[in-house]
């Protein structure tokens, strides 16, 4: 369990992380979500001792990081998958991280195992791609078999077989009880991972709730609803007082907001209109994300004419991994161990980079 | 491989120390000595003090055996301090880049953080690094001082003015010379730490120890002759000159003064090193 109260970080003038009071509790995957520079890595960095809160406090386990008796063996954090030194090979550097905590060395093959680095272990990690480095940072969580995860944009430079395999890691880490934190801004990938979620924006707590929560408050369930008598239709929908919008891609199908879908064929049904969709939309966690967070964003890209949730309500646009890999939105899909737990060869569909 | 992606089942039943035990200095010495060991440019810079010093040792006791030898026969004053010229040289430089790069290149490719994080009592970090510098460094200042005096001696001896170990402060000077390595390096450390910065530490120290120290005798009066000595460079390499009384007695200090001198300044400038260490952000 990790726990933060009043967690402060200043740096100048800039609160970086103000005031935030939250609880990482053990068995879930809990998403730390927020926009860049929001505060996500300096609330992670502070967790992990490395810097010091201008004031408040977090503990691991009831404890300050820096008082852990044998810290790896209590937390495994994959921060930056740069925070190696290249000249050293993936065995040495585990082995290294290894005998600082009093960890045996037939530990080291296991971790290398278990991310699929067998083959480039005796490599220097200077030449590991990303998503090679992505592993051996990943390894290096793993060493201590500790009962707390942080990783911060675990699934950064992985392939689709790679993000695959971090999701249903982490799943299985937090279903054996330990706790999992992790910070990512790919939407759809927390939608898809995480129980519970923690949002941050200019360095303030906006929430800390279970992820079906979230997306329920902070965005709307609405209905769509597609007739070849479409105009017919609206304009009944408008006389019963309703909210109605067609959708830009303009083929006779219409959105309508705070009514049910039975209401919405009802009325067509009474009143002899052919429905060919009726469906009810389940909000994504993008849109719910935006709508909280709109105000808090540290740096606009700055499209005119165009709100948030727009860009970001688009599979594809907004996150930076492709459409195909969920529509961010749907309840979270059960782990399949048996079918993806094995890591992609490191040295298969992945360029060196 | 397994299916399930985590073999070690619960939290707590791995492998290492049950909870309860601590990760102590022992293990963080042994982890250090390991890094220290696994990466290329430890063994290449010492390879640098050791041929380097040992090359330069011999060419310029090649060069200077016959001057040497003039002066000695016309009964000017000279000292055998030649011998070991080539460690005053590349040994320096080479102990000195040693010991900021076993900190500055943490910094420089982010491996801190994941240091920091497995062992987040920052000092035993800082005190072993220190500790396996000084004797990694002082075994292989020892070796290379004993064949720089032998090579260096090896001209000398062909005009027949070689010196050998009963020449006044021949073992203190070789041993003298490990250790002022030793400190030397740990010297670079403590400023790696300081300034965080290979590139910056590397020409900071070596401006100190090489031109700042003799910058001093330009500056008249007592004022200018107390900084030349407290120099480190100065300071320090008194114990490295054969003799009894060291190079430039009336300037400098003597030559175990002048290392005390040295060995408390590398140790004020490693607390300073180990405060920052440990209050700043990495």
């Amino acid at each position: 369990m990790i726990q933060a109260v009043g967690l402060t970080k200043r740096y100048g003038d800039k609160l970086a992380v103000d005031h935030a009071d939250f609880v990482v509790e053990a068995g879930t995957v809990t998403g730390f979500l927020g926009p860049n520079g929001a505060g996500k890595s300096t609330t992670m960095r502070m967790i992990l001792g490395l810097d010091h809160p201008s004031d408040g406090g977090v503990t691991v386990d009831g404890k300050p990081y820096r008082s852990l008796p044998v810290p790896l063996r209590e937390v495994g954090a994959l921060l930056d998958a740069k925070s190696v030194h290249g000249g050293r090979t993936a065995y040495n550097h585990l082995a290294c991280l290894a005998k600082s905590n009093g960890i045996p060395l037939r530990r080291v093959d296991e971790v290398i195992g278990l991310v699929g680095l067998e083959q480039v272990a005796k490599k220097r990690s200077k030449n590991f791609s990303l998503g090679m480095g992505q592993r051996l940072g990943i390894a290096a969580a793993l060493l201590g078999d500790p009962g707390t995860l942080l990783f911060d944009e675990p699934v950064n430079g992985l392939d689709p077989e790679g993000i695959l395999w971090v999701r249903n890691l982490m799943k299985s880490l937090a279903a054996q009880g330990r706790t999992v934190f992790v910070s990512s801004h790919l939407m759809s990938e927390m939608a898809l991972t995480a129980d519970r979620v923690i949002v941050i924006g200019r360095g303030q707590i906006k929430a800390d709730t279970t992820m079906r929560e979230f997306i329920g408050q902070n965005a709307t369930t609405h209905v769509r609803v597609r007739s070849p008598h479409i105009g017919k239709l609206r304009e009944l929908m408008a006389g019963k007082g309703w909210r109605t919008e067609a959708l830009p891609d303009d083929d006779g199908a219409v959105e309508v907001f705070d009514v049910a879908s039975e209401a919405v064929g009802d009325l067509a049904g009474q009143n002899g209109l052919w429905l060919h969709e009726l469906a009810v939309v389940q909000p994504s966690l993008e849109e719910a994300f935006m709508s909280m967070t709109a105000d808090s964003v540290e740096y606009h890209a700055g499209v005119p004419g165009m709100e948030p949730g727009q860009i970001l309500g688009q599979p594809g646009l907004g996150s930076d991994q492709p459409a195909w890999q969920g529509q961010g939105g749907g309840p979270a899909q059960p782990a399949q161990p048996g079918q993806s737990g094995q890591p992609g060869r490191p040295d298969s569909g992945e360029a060196r980079r | 491989m397994t299916a399930t992606p985590v073999a070690a089942g619960r939290p707590g039943t791995g492998p290492g120390p049950a909870i309860g035990g601590r990760a102590g200095f022992a293990d963080v010495i042994s982890s250090e000595w390991m890094k220290i060991r696994t990466v290329r440019s430890t063994f290449w810079t010492l390879v640098a003090l050791f041929a380097g010093s040992a090359v330069i040792s011999l060419l310029i006791t090649l060069a200077a055996a016959n001057s040497y030898a003039k002066d000695l026969a016309e009964g000017k004053p000279d000292s055998a301090d030649i011998v070991l010229a080539g460690l005053a040289f590349v040994g320096q430089i080479a102990a000195y880049v040693l010991g900021v790069m076993t900190i500055s290149a943490e910094y420089s490719t982010g491996g801190i953080r994941t240091t920091l994080t497995a062992m987040p009592r920052r000092v035993e970090i800082l005190v072993a690094k220190a500790i396996l510098l000084a004797v990694i460094v002082f075994v292989i200042g020892l070796v290379t001082a004993f064949v720089c005096f032998y090579l260096g001696n090896i001209p000398l001896h062909a005009k027949h003015v070689g010196v050998n170990l009963s020449y006044p402060g021949a073992t203190r000077a070789i041993f003298g010379s490990a250790l002022y390595l030793a400190g030397l390096s740990v010297f670079g450390l403590a400023l790696g730490f300081l300034l965080r910065h290979t590139a910056g530490a590397i020409t900071i120290g070596l401006a100190l120890i090489f031109i700042i120290g003799n910058l001093f005798t330009l500056i008249p009066g007592s004022v200018g002759h107390w900084l030349y000595k407290v120099m480190p460079g100065n300071a320090g390499g008194q114990v490295t000159s054969f003799g009894e009384t060291g190079r430039n007695p009336d300037k400098a200090f003597a030559p175990w003064t002048g290392f005390t001198v040295f060995l408390i300044e590398v140790v004020v400038l490693l607390i300073v090193g180990a405060i920052l260490f440990e209050r700043r952000d990495a």
